[in-house]
């Protein structure tokens, strides 16, 4: 039979919130002394005076200590007996304070086309000091998003993480599911606005691939204000119809960019005039998918090439 | 029914669909070719036969007899078809394994697009075709005999139904 033992009304509870505890001394326990003084210590507080101690019907002596207020997240409460004038621990608690979960919010997500997985990713909201797990829940849709079609089966980021990836085989690619974020402690729940969109709606693009056309295979006597250059999309994004820009500038100065587009998302052979003779120039190109919902491709790395 | 037509946003997002699918079985292909030389489709027309291996039609779908609600089910009931026929190719080879899972996928996934968008038309059948009957291959060599063939008609079988979307998409 335990010695002590200390019961809670909660054993976690929201910042500021009241505690009540109890500490009960068996009679086997306390028989060498008519009266044990029960104390309390709260992490390395004595609190004195502050239990209202009483014997109990079976002999065994109970202390009820409510604490108004407790202000720290994670602490000890201790219940000892002054034993001959020593402290003797009897027993101990764990305390939690924190808060429920805010809303989770600024949930996006983007498909990966090298994984085939979709990433979503959203900010978790004020800290809680408590553990609160989150989960990225989904379910297939259609249309608006008004109908509930199948379950996809929940997304539990890594501890710590705020972001998430469903993997292709969950996917249901060109229809649309709604996505939101559950955060979950042992104060509540909350969760996150719910997005409605079609995986490759949300494709993160990749720039094309620049590369350089040797002038005089090209053209019999190459213009010195031409530059010319090939492009094609990134390869997995390949079956896409995209529409593209290209920009350029000299290298050398502070130039801002000059820009052409729509163009194409590949050619072959591609001749920009209209350039300084003898001038070194840096070109990027970006791409986005065409007549379907998609964000631009950032701008490929620079393809330097010069004037002749 | 009244004359049907189709959403232009159909039009554009299964065309998608047909590329994408038709890029990854032209990849399966390549990785059947590379691993397992097993390269040219029309030399293993005797083992299809042999194997009973099913092809899709898509006669509703060619632009000298198109009729556009016999053309989705063809189009619905093909995607089946071959999606059963991926399965049934299931552990063709660790080298394609990862392949054939994402072309089911994929396959899967633009049959249910068709599928909704006849429910969308109101014209789709009571029931969705099922899977059907595809041959059991009984050694590796049948899977992957049979993975170029499965590969090399659905890329037919994709032109063709892009052709159809094209013709459809026309004003």
């Amino acid at each position: 039979e335990k010695c002590g033992h200390i019961s809670l009304s909660a054993p976690i509870v929201r910042l500021g919130d009241p505690v009540t505890a109890s500490c009960t001394v068996s009679q086997s326990c306390s028989h060498l002394e008519p009266e044990p003084q029960i104390l309390w210590k709260l992490g390395a507080e004595l609190l004195q005076h502050r239990g209202k101690q009483q014997t109990q019907p079976d002999g065994s002596q109970q202390s009820v200590i409510t604490l108004p207020s407790l202000n720290s997240t994670h602490t000890f409460l201790h219940c000892y007996l002054n034993w001959s004038n020593s402290l003797q621990l009897l027993d101990q608690a764990e305390l939690w304070a924190g808060h429920p979960p805010a809303m989770p919010y600024n949930l996006s997500c983007l498909m990966n086309l090298t994984t085939n997985s979709l990433t979503c990713q959203w900010e978790p909201g004020a800290d809680t000091h408590l553990p609160t797990n989150f989960t990225l829940k989904s379910f297939k849709s259609r249309g608006d998003c008004q109908t509930k079609e199948d379950p996809i089966k929940d997304c539990v980021p890594a501890d710590g993480q705020s972001y998430c990836s469903i993997p292709r085989k969950h996917l249901l690619l060109y229809q649309n599911m709604v996505i939101w974020v559950q955060a979950e402690n042992a104060l509540g729940t909350s969760l996150s606005p719910q997005l409605c969109l079609d995986p490759m709606d949300v494709v993160k693009l990749e720039p094309p691939t620049l590369s350089a056309l040797d002038p005089n295979s090209e053209v019999a006597r190459p213009r010195p204000d031409c530059l010319w250059l090939r492009w094609e999309p990134w390869k997995p994004s390949f079956y896409m119809n995209q529409k593209c820009e290209l920009r350029y500038r000299p290298q050398l100065g502070e130039a801002s960019w000059a820009q052409v587009g729509p163009l194409p998302s590949r050619t072959t052979r591609y001749e920009l005039c209209g350039l300084r003779a003898a001038t070194a120039y840096a070109l990027q190109m970006r791409c986005i998918r065409l007549h379907l919902p998609g964000d631009w491709s950032s701008w490929s790395p620079s393809l330097e090439l010069q004037t002749t | 029914p009244p004359s049907v037509s189709l959403p232009h946003s159909f039009m554009l997002k299964s065309s998608e669909q047909a590329r994408r699918v038709q890029a990854e079985a032209m990849v399966m292909q390549e990785k059947l070719c590379a691993t397992h030389r097993l390269c040219h489709p029309e030399e293993l027309a005797l083992l299809g036969h042999s194997l009973g291996i099913p092809w899709a039609s898509l006669r509703s779908c060619s632009s000298r007899d198109l009729q556009l609600l016999g053309c989705l089910r063809q189009l619905q009931a093909g995607l089946m078809l071959y999606q059963g026929l991926l399965q049934a190719l299931a552990g063709i080879s660790p080298a394609l394994s990862s392949s054939v899972d994402l072309l089911r996928l994929d396959v899967a996934d633009f049959a249910t697009t068709v599928w909704q968008q006849m429910e969308d038309l109101g014209v789709a059948p009571a029931a969705q075709p099922t899977l059907g009957t595809v041959p059991a291959f009984t050694s590796a060599f049948q899977r992957q005999a049979g993975g170029v063939l499965v590969a090399s008609h659905l890329q037919d079988f994709l032109e063709l139904a892009l052709r159809a979307l094209r013709y459809l998409s026309r004003p």
